[in-house]
């Protein structure tokens, strides 16, 4: 696939950073809000996956507004009025082609979408304003708290401390948080970010309503934390051709909480087919930490500790290139793109878990979630049952994730098979035994040399070889073929860390205590 | 019944589809016709289905209203079927290459199934 091209439109003397993705019937524009950064957009997954699924509908025109992002800077003494930034929506259409467009605005963008289908009204194909206003002061925020905004954003831009104001949802995401702040710094300067917001401000388009004939669809979250959702009711009242649909939420931000449901309302109103429910499934390595033997400690001390290790789970996750998927229960859920940075991140937590006080067992599997929302189906299911399995201090795998590690230096002893309601045979399991070795490639493994860490069956099969048996003997003793006795003294040998069943046999008679090897 | 001012032909459909006359395109097709795409996006187990004459003017409208260029190279006529291919290009050069088969009835496209791709 070809990467994404970023070109420039002119506007008068302003060049303007556009992208076209898609290749659906009709065009679409987005007019973003506040800030934005084309290049930016695509790291984040909650935008990416907007974008994505208008430009499977559309051909999908993006731009940075003049002053944001990628796009020319402005002169902060001579802020330009709302019409002319309106026209670089025009300038951007004629650049790629496009004569008529069904427009997107979202929050500060809306306004901007309604003055350019009331100037333009034979271009303007259709109208969707997401979290938008006609009036700022009024719906937005009065003047004397735009000034408080106004001084933060001279004070601290570029940290991120404008989310709360955006996304209180996503504050406690430290990865998300991060990434506010390099969208804060890529998309404006301090000065710049203090103009713009001066100028949304001026925002004031109650008197073109009236003159807005494109079929209009109003999204608005019913708790916004930014703009008022009357603003949309507002905006129902006087848009001739308009419907409103609030929705659950109050993060601001289009891209920011649930992403679909905007993208289905967006592509029924627009297609006027209903959006198919996709489901798109990616492989992935849940993990499942639990705090072990939890009646151990008082209701008060557990309330404490356990909120303490819930935060340091959410670190640690992040930390470790995870992601938090919400709790079951006191199960904690975290998904990552790969088995070995989970095992890391179970370790780091079973260490976590010891200095804050507590004991952790945890669960790891590999498997297929759906990629919209929290993980749910068969293999959530499976890594919880294993969480629930696991020891005090364990982090019990499925075999599929030792397997998936190779090469990676971790290492995993067999744990036997579990038997779970919703798989037809016993799953084979491993325990993760050790962080990484310093020279993965030295063929070193934990010392196993307590007889805890064989499995029922093979501590059989080992006081069997005490006894000077065959494997063929012990097989038909057993009731197992042959090749599964091989394998279990393979497992013993490698788990021992001792060379031959002569060596097994003795490292049997050594321990063999009241209740057998 | 929109007033036919040329009959449905292959060249009727090439001047129509290189003029990007949207108005002229739509009153080619039958009341309730069919035109069926597939793409990319629109598999052949679920292609994109726009029905009637509405539906289709608009799609036609939102085609033509793109400043792109539309070449249509080859057009088979037998009988009530129709065959035509179709190169276009978008002012950045992306290009998109269509094969269309059409049906007529009462001189009217009655259904088209459109198959394209494009640069990507």
């Amino acid at each position: 696939m070809r990467p994404i091209e970023t070109r420039y439109a002119r506007s008068g003397d302003v060049r303007i950073a556009y992208q076209v993705v898609g290749q659906g019937s009709f065009d679409l524009v987005f007019v973003p809000g506040f800030i934005s950064n084309l290049d930016l957009h695509w790291e984040d997954e909650g935008y990416s996956r907007l974008l994505k699924r208008l430009s499977a509908f559309s051909r999908l025109i993006l731009f940075d507004k003049r002053g944001t992002g990628l796009s020319d800077r402005i002169d902060t003494h001579h802020l330009p009025g709302l019409e002319t930034r309106m026209d670089d929506v025009r300038a951007v259409m004629d650049a790629a082609g496009s004569g008529r467009a069904a427009l997107l605005g979202a929050s500060e963008g809306a306004p901007m979408a309604m003055l350019f289908a009331a100037t333009y009204p034979e271009r303007t194909r259709a109208l969707v304003l997401y979290g938008g206003y006609a009036h700022f002061h009024k719906w937005v925020m009065p003047p004397e708290r735009l000034d408080a905004f106004i001084e933060m954003t001279e004070t601290a831009w570029g940290t991120g401390a404008t989310l709360p104001h955006f996304a209180p949802g996503r504050v406690d995401d430290p990865r998300f948080a991060t990434w506010w702040g390099r969208f804060e710094r890529l998309s404006a300067s301090p000065t710049a970010a203090a103009a713009l917001a001066r100028m949304n401000a001026a925002v004031d388009v109650r008197g073109v309503l009236a003159a807005i004939g494109a079929p209009t669809l109003l999204i608005h979250r019913r708790n916004d934390a930014r703009v008022d959702p009357d603003a949309s009711r507002f905006l129902a009242r006087k848009i001739a051709n308009a419907r409103l649909v609030e929705v659950p939420g109050r993060d601001h931000p289009i891209w920011t909480g649930d992403v679909d449901r905007v993208a289905d309302l967006t592509e029924e109103f627009l297609t006027g087919r209903h959006a198919v429910a996709e489901v798109e499934r990616v492989l992935a390595a849940l993990l499942v930490t639990r705090i072990y033997d939890t009646a151990r400690l008082g209701d008060r001390m557990w309330s404490e500790r356990s909120q303490r290790f819930l935060e340091t789970w959410r670190l640690l996750v992040g930390r470790h290139g995870g992601r938090t998927a919400g709790t079951h229960g006191e199960m904690m859920i975290s998904r990552f793109d790969g088995p070995a940075r989970a095992i890391r991140c179970a370790a780091a937590l079973r260490d976590a878990a010891k200095g804050i006080g507590v004991a952790s067992a945890q669960g790891m599997h590999v498997g297929e979630i759906e990629s919209r929302g929290p993980p749910t189906g068969l293999t959530a299911r499976v890594t919880m049952q294993l969480a629930a399995h696991a020891a005090r201090g364990d982090i019990l795998a499925s075999r599929l994730v030792a397997d998936l590690a190779t090469g990676s230096g971790l290492h995993f002893a067999d744990a036997g098979r579990i038997t779970l309601d919703e798989l037809g045979e016993p799953l084979a399991t491993v325990l993760a035994t050790s962080e990484q070795h310093l020279e993965p490639a030295c063929h070193s493994r934990i010392k196993a040399t307590e007889p805890a860490a064989l499995t029922a069956r093979e501590s059989e099969v080992v006081s069997l070889i005490a006894d000077g048996k065959s494997n063929a003997a012990i097989a038909a003793e057993l009731r197992l073929s042959e090749h599964t006795v091989k394998r279990h003294v393979a497992n013993i040998l490698l788990k021992l860390d001792l060379p031959s069943r002569a060596a097994a046999a003795a490292f049997s008679a050594r321990h063999t205590g009241p209740d057998g090897p | 019944m929109p007033p036919k001012t040329q009959p449905v032909n292959g060249a009727a459909i090439k001047n129509a589809i290189e003029g990007r006359d949207g108005k002229m395109l739509a009153s080619f097709y039958a009341d309730d016709a069919l035109v069926r795409v597939i793409d990319r996006n629109n598999p052949p187990s679920k292609p994109r289905e726009i029905r009637g004459r509405a539906a289709i003017s608009t799609f036609w409208d939102d085609i033509c209203s793109r400043a792109m260029t539309h070449k249509v190279d080859t057009t088979i006529a037998d009988g009530d079927n129709l065959a035509f291919t179709q190169a276009c290009a978008y002012p950045d050069g992306t290009k998109v290459f269509c094969a269309a088969m059409l049906e007529l009835k009462d001189g009217q496209i009655a259904r088209q199934t459109v198959v394209q791709a494009w640069d990507e």
